[in-house]
């Protein structure tokens, strides 16, 4: 009896620390998620303000707009006579001319490309200027320079070393001090040089020129200094206060965490969902295995409405306590979270992470609303109890399941599916999500009535290991309920994955393909880094051009500009050139009337806009702002696509409005009669000077566009990988209380003879079971969904089917066997369960 | 027909327990359920255990069948001491030389009645022999109930099943814990006459714990304990000789659970 004690003691022990788990890991990943795009938007607001805290004004050019796609626009140079109309305005105390840009550093032969920025910059003392000095000097002579600590130390670059400075012109220059930034070593990512202004001005190919003028005003500059200002620069330039600079700048680099966040927190609420299948699950267990005491209590007076309030009050706690323990652990998650974010080719600023007293209400108040919504159910069945149920033996029997549930179940699951139908049959794609979510609601509600069959069918092969099998398929049978949820969970991580893989195989599969068909150069010349507007040094190809082995170099660029409110993105082509290198396949016109200044857009885009040839369209560039331009012809939408945009303008017409000097790529076709490797090695020599500059064949320059897909793929997968591990511990969670739930059957089964292995593989083969049935969901679903989706969006866009089946195989096979891993700890404990003890029960 | 099958030696021994003691608990709440029992089971006959609540019957049972671990003494079933087996070889001891009938949840509930009975043959990955498999089925009344599930069954026919399956694999004893504890006298009393029937004409070794003397009234003998030892026997019991015989044996301890 005291040892029975014990062990149910234990039992409750081990309830309610799987009860809690499964909210505690979904409250972690809502809490790291927005604990991370916190810190990463803190450490971003703070970088920028130490960035501009000691001037008053920037004095810069003028341009329609300050950031697009989280890039900073380029700016035209401020001419040398801005500085003194700046000086002689009425309040300035100081005016410091900078010249910054783009400069990698070389050392010891060997270029340090960073993730983030190679900044060149121009060595203004503090307070005015945000470096400060860590060692050594700052620089007094044109030759030379200061950088960040944090380079310095990841390179063994010490004070005296010579590092080369390579922007427009390259220089050696001698190292004469460290500099750090605010409290930091560096900037995340990124690299620091610093020189005189004179050398900067030099390396930069500015002339004469500053990149912005610094403004500190004068105690006695009263409130209409800015107006004073700004009517003294004229329209041509802009006066930005420090802190709206800041603003924009932590902005723009904002703009792209935002996407982070919104992936992430959809991963937290997949995996909330499933978490809360399992909290359901949990308390529909206990609340059938505690009916006898609810019996009773109701017998001796308790009503209807004080056992709900008892279950929910229970769900209370358990929410409560595990989302305490959920935000705790997500605070210590967030900074993992960023390493696999990093992992994956999104760098965020490395910074003490900050909480803010959002994050926790927000988790807080999802980990308990959860909770008590999933233990809704079970708590109003709790109510339901009879008193009479206290006298019957049996309480294990199927609870009956509502026709009305079943109906309901039914109708949803076909409108869902129907949904999904129409929308491959050609109805908006929009439709999808809301096809996708019936049909997953359906068959939630269904799931009781079709899985004691479908247990049955898919556990005959069971049956080859003898009575553990059968007792397992027939285990699995019976429990309706606690088989359905289970498995939907883990059906419903499966799904999320097989259709994120299907769909990026696709969109993959279609970019190579488009690519293949319509780039028909031997060779592209791109930056290794993956820089937003490209990144190849305008010499790159002036040298590509010269070399013999090459016929044809046709240059690529990129810009941002806005129609209406939206930012999008265009490609220049040289027009002479680009139909040596690519085959474009043109609805109306010819690419090459871009020459005269007009653009060409994509069949799609002239079909959303209602425009045609002839028409003209407003397009705003930060530099020139407004302009009309005409459209002189329509391309293929694939073939748009393999040249990065929708819209086409000649190198000309982007020079007008542009001062951006890099190339995107350099598409190369060699001379007849030069083989690929001679090619190949002459291309390599010319670009010995330029480390960041990277010669691809067609797969490599495949595999360079498709590169973003896979990072996001595989940040994606490894976050569902952590829902699908609580789904996991679902099947480990319900099959323990299951066998708790069953310890007379076990008891039974043990005195008639059974041997705990045998017991230990009839836990198992119910794991496994369960973990089969929802890969057969999982599958059917997450293809269905992918499928469709692919199909949908193929319709209206260049995209077609890839199924990836060696991928989507290795994911069946793995959940099947990660079910038999989460066997192992119910199916330990069945086979620990003392035989006296169970018999004794009851 | 049932005289023919095997018969064994009245005199011959089935289970023997020597000085028995088995202790629950630990430090000042120690019980000592067995406190030195001793007892032979004659093989081929019907023996009652009975005694008191919290007499140590139940515990003694399940030391016989080796269900459980004793702290000291000694039990024999057959020549086989099972104090000195280890737990899985109790375990393949229990599937092949013993037969249990429980109180109540004699039966898997996913299994048919005739997969039930057949359960200790099948978990030892054998077949019953149909031929034995027809006899019990319809010397027991329930020919028309092998493709059942036991819900689909009264509570008489559950047992009756549970008495097949304690019987399919011939074992040298079998043990049965109030076995009627949970049917109505009628039925009760038609399981008692079965399991007799078994003793006395198939030569089956029962040993039966119960505290309903009319129950203890159909056996051959009645070994009675109280507070963990053997303290009287009883041969040929009729009703008002087990009552006098209790009534001696009210144990003046209160014990929670037994």
């Amino acid at each position: 009896m005291f040892r029975l004690t014990i062990k149910q003691v234990l039992a409750q022990r081990l309830r309610l620390a799987l009860t809690l788990l499964a909210v505690v890991l979904g409250v972690t990943f809502v809490t790291g998620s927005l604990v991370l795009t916190d810190t990463s938007q803190k450490l971003f607001d703070d970088q920028f303000r130490t960035a501009t805290e000691g001037a008053d004004f920037t004095v810069r050019s003028a341009a329609a707009f300050d950031s697009a796609m989280g890039v900073e626009v380029e700016r035209d140079p401020l001419p040398h006579a801005l500085l003194e109309r700046v000086a002689g305005v009425d309040g300035v105390a100081t005016a410091a001319p900078v010249a910054k840009g783009q400069g990698l550093l070389e050392f010891d032969g060997d270029a340090i490309v960073p993730a983030g920025a190679s900044l060149l910059t121009t060595w203004v003392p503090e307070p005015l200027g945000a470096f400060s000095l860590r060692a050594g000097t700052a620089p007094n002579s044109p030759d030379e320079v200061v950088i960040d600590v944090a380079t310095a130390n990841a390179h063994g670059i010490t004070v005296g070393d010579t590092v080369t400075v390579r922007a427009e012109e390259a220089r050696p220059l001698t190292v004469v001090g460290l500099v750090g930034f605010g409290s930091a070593d560096g900037l995340p990512n990124s690299t620091v040089a610093i020189t005189t202004l004179a050398s900067a001005q030099h390396l930069l190919g500015l002339g004469d020129g500053f990149s912005d003028i610094m403004v500190v005003k004068t105690d006695a500059a009263g409130p209409d200094f800015e107006t004073t200002l700004t009517s003294a620069l004229g329209a041509s330039y802009e006066a930005a206060s420090s802190r709206d600079l800041a603003t924009a700048s932590a902005d723009a680099a904002k703009g792209s965490l935002e996407y982070l966040q919104i992936m992430l927190l959809a991963l937290a609420a997949a995996s909330l969902l499933i978490g809360a299948f399992l909290i359901a699950n949990t308390f529909s267990i206990v609340i059938t295995q505690r009916t006898r005491e609810l019996a009773v209590l109701r017998a001796a007076g308790a009503t209807s409405a004080q056992l709900l309030r008892s279950v929910l009050g229970e769900a209370l706690l358990v929410g409560i306590t595990a989302s305490v323990a959920g935000v705790g652990l997500g605070i210590a998650a967030a900074l993992g979270l960023r390493q696999v974010v990093g992992a994956f080719g999104v760098p965020l600023p490395d910074g003490d992470v900050s909480v803010t007293p959002r994050t926790i209400a927000i988790s807080l108040v999802i980990g308990i609303v959860v909770t008590l919504v999933s233990a809704l159910a079970p708590a109003r069945r709790a109510a339901s109890v009879s008193p009479i149920a206290a006298m019957r033996d049996n309480t294990a029997g199927g609870a009956s399941l509502g026709r009305a549930r079943t109906a309901g179940g039914a109708i949803t699951a076909v409108a869902g599916v129907a949904a999904v139908v129409t929308v491959v049959a050609g109805a908006p794609v929009a439709l999808l999500g809301l096809g996708a979510v019936l049909t997953i609601v359906g068959l939630t509600l269904l799931g009781p009535v079709i899985m004691p069959p479908l247990a049955r069918v898919v556990g005959r092969p069971l049956h080859v290991l003898g009575v553990p099998g059968q007792l397992a398929a027939e285990s699995a049978a019976r429990a309706p309920r606690r088989t359905a949820s289970t498995t939907m969970a883990l059906a419903l991580g499966l799904t999320l994955i097989m259709f994120v893989t299907i769909v990026a195989s696709s969109v993959k599969d279609s970019i190579a393909s488009t690519y293949k068909e319509v780039i028909s150069a031997d060779y592209v010349v791109e930056s290794a880094r993956g820089e937003m507007l490209g990144g190849l040094p305008p010499m790159v190809h002036h040298h590509l051009s010269q070399l013999d082995e090459v016929a044809v170099a046709s240059r690529l660029q990129y810009g941002h500009w806005r129609y209406g409110t939206s930012v999008r993105a265009l490609t220049a082509i040289d027009p002479d050139t680009i139909g040596e290198v690519a085959s474009v396949d043109m609805v109306k016109g010819a690419l090459a009337d871009v020459a005269a200044g007009g653009v060409v857009v994509s069949e799609q885009v002239a079909d959303d806009l209602g425009l045609d040839v002839g028409d003209e369209i407003p397009m705003t560039f930060a530099r020139t702002g407004e302009q009309q331009m005409e459209i002189v012809g329509l391309i293929d939408d694939q073939d748009a696509q393999a040249l990065s945009t929708d819209y086409l303008i000649s190198l000309g017409t982007y020079a007008k409005v542009y001062t951006e000097t890099m190339d995107a790529s350099v598409f190369l076709r060699t001379a007849p009669g030069v083989s690929a490797a001679e090619a190949h090695s002459a291309i390599t020599n010319a670009l010995a000077d330029f480390p960041t500059a990277e010669v691809r064949d067609q797969a490599a320059a495949i595999s360079g566009r498709t590169m973003a897909v896979d990072q996001i793929l595989g940040l994606v997968t490894v976050l569902l990988m952590l829902a699908l591990t609580i789904a996991l511990l679902g099947i480990t969670n319900t099959l323990a209380l299951s066998v708790i739930e069953r310890t007379r059957e076990i008891g039974l089964l043990r005195s008639v003879g059974m041997v705990r292995s045998q017991l230990r593989a009839l836990v198992q083969a119910e794991a496994v079971l369960v973990a089969v049935l929802a890969v057969i969901l999982g599958t059917a679903l997450g293809t269905g969904f992918g499928v469709a989706t692919v199909v949908a969006l193929g319709q209206s866009g260049p995209l077609s089917l890839n199924l990836p089946i060696s991928q989507l195989l290795l994911l069946m096979a793995l959940t099947a066997a990660a079910g038999l891993v989460a066997g192992i700890l119910p199916a330990r404990r069945a086979s620990n369960l003392n035989e006296l003890a169970a018999i004794a029960q009851g | 027909m049932l005289a023919t099958l095997e018969s064994r030696t009245s005199t011959a021994l089935a289970v023997q327990a020597r000085d028995v003691v088995k202790i629950y608990g630990r430090d000042e709440t120690t019980v000592r359920a067995l406190d030195g029992a001793t007892l032979q089971i004659e093989a081929g006959r019907f023996t009652a255990i009975m005694g008191p609540s919290g007499s140590g019957k139940s515990t003694m049972m399940h030391a016989m069948a080796g269900l459980d671990t004793i702290d000291s003494g000694q039990v024999l079933i057959g020549s086989t001491d099972i104090t000195a087996l280890g737990e899985k070889q109790r375990t393949l001891l229990r599937r092949e030389r013993i037969g249990f009938v429980f109180q109540s949840f004699n039966l898997v509930p996913a299994l048919t009645a005739s997969e039930n009975i057949a359960l200790p043959l099948t978990l030892a990955g054998k077949r019953p022999d149909p031929a034995w498999m027809a006899e019990l089925a319809s010397v027991l009344g329930i020919e028309q109930r092998l493709t059942h599930r036991p819900h689909e069954l009264s509570g008489g026919q559950q047992q009756r099943v549970a008495v097949a399956r304690a019987l399919i694999a011939r074992p040298e004893v079998v043990f049965a814990d109030e076995p009627t504890g949970n049917l109505d006298s009628r039925h009760g009393e038609a399981l008692l006459g079965i399991l007799r029937k078994a003793a006395h004409e198939m030569g089956q070794t029962i040993v039966m714990v119960t505290h309903d003397p009319s129950a203890a009234s159909h056996v051959d003998r009645i070994v009675f304990l109280a507070d963990g030892r053997v303290i009287d026997e009883l041969e040929d019991p009729t009703v008002p000789a087990i009552l006098s015989k209790m009534a001696h044996l009210e144990a003046p301890s209160t014990r929670i659970g037994e």
